[in-house]
C-alpha cells in the first residue's frame, strides 16, 4: 500500500505543529535518562578497562 | 520535468492484505538461503550458481558462478540464474506482503539490473584495484582504490541519480525499492557468516558483546534524551513530533521512529515524514564516514566498525557502511603489510546496530507508558502494555540469532570433517548477502530525495537532523567507540 500523504500534507503539518512548554515529566525523563546513561557508561568503561577484549 | 511527490517514493507501509510482516519474510528468506548453502556440507551444492563479481579489466572475467561446480554456467548464465531465482522468490514474498506481484516483478527487474550493473561498473579495476601489484595484474596505471566493496557506492549513486533526476522512474519502480527488506535478509545471512568468523576467537568475540551493551545505553539513554531536548527546547517541536524525531535520529531512522510514534499514539504522518528524511542523512553519512574512517582510523579498525554502528542511523546504511569501512581499512593495512582477518569490522558494526535494534520495543514501551499515563492520559484500554515490547521487537533479529547459533555450533561443535566445510558453505550464502547489500544501497539511493530538504517548512526539521546528527551523535559515537575499542585490533588472517 503506498504512503497516503502528499507534500502538501507534510507542509501543512509542519506549519501547524506548535510549541509546547516542557512538562515536569519530560524534564525528569531527559534528566534521568541522561544521568543513568552516563553512570552506566562509566561503569562499563571501568569494566572494559579492567577486563579488556580477549580476556 | 515534475518533481515526484515526497510520498510517491517512500518507505513502504505494511499492506492491509499482508499475510506476513516484512520482518518475518526476511527471516524466512535469509534462513532459506543460509540452509540451502549449508547443503554443501553433505556435498550437495544447491546455490553455487549464484553470480559473483570480481575486480576486472576484461569484462569477460568480471562474472562467474560462486562455486566451481557450476563453472559450465559461465558468468552471464550465473547472472541470469540469479536474476530469475531472486525475481521468483521475492515475487512470492511480495505476494505474501500483499503487494501486486506483476508490478513487483517488473519493478524488481529494473532494480536488479540497474543495481547489479552499477556493481559491475564499480568493480572495474580503475575504480577498485587497491595495491600496485593488483593494478599491474589488471593492466591499469591508476586506480581510485575503492576496493571490491567500494562498488556499493556506485549502486547508491545510481539510486540517487534516479531519485533526484528521474523522479517519475523512481515512482515507477517503487514496488521493488525495499531497502529495509533487503538489509534484513542480508543481516539474517550475516549472522552465520559472523559466527564462523567469531568461532576462531570466541573469548574476543564475546567481550565485544559487552561493548554492544554500551551502544544500547548510548543510543537510548544519551542520544535520545539529548536529541529530544534539542528538538523540544531549541527548535520548538511539539511532543508528538519530538519523540519520533529523536528516535529516528538516535536509534534507527525508520523502525524506531515508527515504533515510538505508535507507542506515544502520534498520528502516522509524523513518523512517515521522519522516516523520509532519515535516509537522506544516512546517505550523506555513508558517502563520508567510511572514507573518514579509512583516513583517520585505519589503525583502530574496531573503533571504525563500532563508529559505523553507532553513528549511521538506519540498518541498511549502518551495516553497509561497516562493509565499505572494512574493505577500505583492510586494504590500507594490507598495503602496509598488516593482514587482518576479514569479517570483524563488519561484524562489529552489525552487532552494535543489532544490539541497538533489540531494545526498540523496550524503549517504545517505556515512552508509551509515560505518554499514556502522564502526558496524554488515555483510557485503560489504550494504555501501553508489556506485550507491545514483543510486538515492536524487530523480528529479523530472531533470524540473525538463529543463523549465528547454527554457524557457531557447526564451527565449534560439529566433527572436524564437517567443521572444515562450513566456511565454504557459508561463503555461498554470503554471496547472496552481497547481492542483498547491493539492492539495499541502490534502494536507499532511490528513496533519498535531496530536494525534500528544500521544501517549504522542511528546513526546521532538516536543521534538527543536521544539528543533532553532525553536531552530537557522530562525535559522541566516535568518543564511545574510542573508549571501548581503542587499541583492539582484529585477529590477523591465517
Amino acid at each position: 500500500m503506498s504512503n497516503p500523504y502528499t507534500q502538501s500534507d507534510y507542509r501543512d503539518e509542519l506549519r501547524a505543529q506548535h510549541t509546547e512548554p516542557l512538562l515536569p515529566i519530560e524534564k525528569k525523563l531527559i534528566a534521568w535518562s541522561l544521568g543513568i546513561g552516563l553512570v552506566l557508561l562509566v561503569v562499563l568503561a571501568l569494566v572494559n578497562h579492567f577486563y579488556p577484549p580477549g580476556t | 520535468m515534475s518533481n515526484a511527490s515526497l510520498t510517491e517514493v517512500s518507505p513502504h507501509s505494511v499492506a492491509e492484505a499482508a499475510r506476513i510482516s516484512e520482518d518475518w519474510l526476511a527471516v524466512i528468506l535469509g534462513l532459506a538461503i543460509f540452509v540451502l548453502g549449508l547443503a554443501t556440507i553433505v556435498h550437495v551444492d544447491l546455490i553455487g550458481w549464484v553470480v559473483n563479481t570480481s575486480i576486472w579489466s576484461n569484462i569477460n572475467q568480471a562474472l562467474g558462478p560462486a562455486s566451481k561446480s557450476y563453472a559450465s554456467l559461465g558468468g552471464v548464465g550465473a547472472l541470469m540464474a540469479t536474476y530469475v531465482a531472486l525475481t521468483v522468490v521475492l515475487s512470492v514474498g511480495a505476494a505474501a506482503l500483499g503487494s501486486d506481484v506483476k508490478k513487483f516483478a517488473l519493478a524488481f527487474t529494473a532494480v536488479f539490473w540497474i543495481a547489479y550493473a552499477s556493481w559491475i561498473v564499480g568493480n572495474y579495476a580503475n575504480f577498485a584495484a587497491v595495491t600496485p601489484a593488483d593494478q599491474q595484474k589488471f593492466g591499469v596505471s591508476w586506480s581510485l582504490r575503492l576496493t571490491n566493496e567500494g562498488a556499493y557506492i556506485f549502486a547508491l549513486l545510481a539510486g540517487l541519480a534516479i531519485a533526484n533526476f528521474l523522479p517519475r522512474f523512481a515512482v515507477a519502480i517503487k514496488e521493488a525499492v525495499r531497502p529495509e527488506l533487503y538489509i534484513k535478509v542480508a543481516i539474517v545471512i550475516l549472522g552465520g557468516f559472523f559466527a564462523v568468523t567469531a568461532a576462531g576467537k570466541l573469548s574476543f568475540a564475546s567481550s565485544l558483546l559487552l561493548r554492544g551493551v554500551a551502544a544500547i545505553i548510548e543510543a537510548y539513554l544519551i542520544y535520545w534524551s539529548v536529541v529530544y531536548f534539542i528538538a523540544r527546547k531549541w527548535f520548538g517541536f511539539s511532543r508528538e513530533w519530538s519523540a519520533p524525531l529523536a528516535a529516528g535520529i538516535s536509534i534507527c531512522g525508520v523502525s524506531a521512529s515508527i515504533a515510538i510514534g505508535g507507542a506515544i499514539r502520534a498520528r502516522p504522518i509524523v513518523p512517515a515524514l521522519v522516516s523520509s528524511l532519515v535516509l537522506v542523512f544516512a546517505v550523506v553519512e555513508v558517502l563520508i564516514l567510511p572514507f573518514a574512517a579509512q583516513t583517520w582510523l585505519s589503525h583502530q579498525p574496531l573503533v571504525a566498525g563500532a563508529w559505523m554502528g553507532l553513528a549511521v542511523k538506519t540498518d541498511g546504511a549502518a551495516v553497509a557502511s561497516g562493509a565499505i569501512t572494512e574493505s577500505l581499512i583492510l586494504a590500507k593495512n594490507a598495503a602496509e603489510g598488516v593482514h587482518y582477518q576479514p569479517g570483524w569490522i563488519l561484524g562489529t558494526a552489525a552487532t552494535v546496530k543489532v544490539f541497538i535494534d533489540i531494545f526498540i520495543g523496550v524503549w517504545a514501551f517505556v515512552l508509551g507508558y509515560i505518554w499514556t499515563n502522564y502526558i496524554n492520559v488515555t483510557p485503560a484500554a489504550d494504555k501501553a502494555r508489556l506485550r507491545e515490547i514483543w510486538e515492536r521487537f524487530p523480528k529479523f533479529i530472531v533470524g540473525f540469532v538463529i543463523t549465528f547459533a547454527i554457524g557457531l555450533y557447526l564451527a565449534l561443535g560439529a566433527p572436524a570433517d564437517i567443521a572444515k566445510t562450513v566456511p565454504a558453505a557459508i561463503g555461498e550464502a554470503n554471496t547472496f548477502r552481497v547481492i542483498f547489500f547491493i539492492l539495499t544501497f541502490f534502494s536507499i539511493g532511490v528513496l533519498s530525495n535531496f530536494k525534500a530538504l528544500w521544501q517549504e517548512g522542511f528546513g526546521k526539521l532538516a536543521a534538527v537532523y543536521a544539528v543533532s546528527l553532525f553536531g552530537f551523535v557522530i562525535w559522541v559515537g566516535l568518543l564511545i567507540s574510542w573508549i571501548f575499542f581503542n587499541g583492539v585490533t582484529p585477529p590477523l588472517a591465517s
